[in-house]
């Protein structure tokens, strides 16, 4: 195994968790709002590190480029579609949940 | 007139550019290209009018290395809050008026927000950006102001006091 698969292997592995962290995130937090934070963002990481985990195994200089514009495509569609989520979600009244216990400074 | 050429022009570039990369330079289905570069330039637009937005390379330099590096942060922690046993959760929604005046640069702005993790922008409106946290006891007020200079620097923006 020489150094470029070595870097690939870590990369994809850390995009891996990122994704599965999403995922977690998306099942265990308690509304739309916090949900959506959960899957968008940590699931940018995790694309982000398997993108760049690619790059190492990519046999040339125009299919690296595109994995690349691939991430870029995915962050901003990502972003727009969250942003479209949440407000309609304000619009239809959803009403952000709340921590209980608040700590008083 | 001289505006609309150049916008033109670059934006040909631009779309026939990410076209070439999308099919690894490969001229067999120039003609889809054609259609869907004249689309896309059609409706870029629509969107967004030709104006005088002018772009500074280090501007954008400075913004991705911030952008990596908060989104790199944020998302250790969040990916944390997921994952452990409490998650111990604090959400709230601020309101902040932007500085950078209204257009590109505030939808810029609000797109940022959201692909940093632990905060989503939940409305955009004339003279608000209403910003949902996932932990309030974390100041979302500084990063805001310091993206927005950022943004500002990157577009040649004034910002407003």
């Amino acid at each position: 195994m020489n150094i470029l698969e070595l870097c690939s292997i870590v990369f994809l592995v850390v995009g891996a968790i990122f994704f599965l962290a999403g995922t977690i995130g998306l099942l265990r937090f308690p509304d739309v709002y916090t949900r959506l934070q959960a899957l968008a963002k940590v699931d940018n990481l995790g694309l982000g590190f398997t993108s760049i985990g690619l790059l190492f195994q990519a046999p040339e200089l125009m299919i690296a480029m595109k994995i690349i514009l691939i991430w870029l495509l995915t962050l901003v569609a990502s972003s727009t579609i969250s942003f479209l989520i949440a407000r309609r979600a304000m619009k239809r009244g959803v009403i952000p949940w709340r921590a209980k216990e608040h700590i008083i400074e | 007139m001289i505006l609309i050429l150049r916008t033109t022009l670059w934006r040909s570039m631009f779309f026939t550019g990410v076209w070439w990369i999308l099919i690894q330079g490969k001229t067999d289905t120039w003609f889809v290209g054609l259609i869907s570069i004249s689309l896309a330039l059609v409706t870029s637009f629509i969107l967004l009018p030709p104006n005088q937005y002018r772009f500074s390379f280090s501007g954008f330099a400075h913004f991705l290395i911030y952008f990596f590096a908060s989104s790199l942060k944020g998302g250790i922690a969040v990916a944390w809050m997921a994952i452990r046993p409490n998650p111990d959760l604090h959400p709230n929604i601020y309101k902040i008026t932007p500085r950078l005046p209204e257009g590109l640069g505030r939808v810029i702005l609000a797109n940022t927000i959201n692909l940093l993790p632990g905060s989503l922008s939940v409305e955009l409106t004339s003279s608000n950006l209403y910003v949902h946290v996932l932990d309030e006891r974390q100041s979302i007020e500084t990063e805001v102001r310091s993206i927005e200079e950022k943004i500002a620097h990157m577009l040649r923006l004034e910002l407003k006091n």
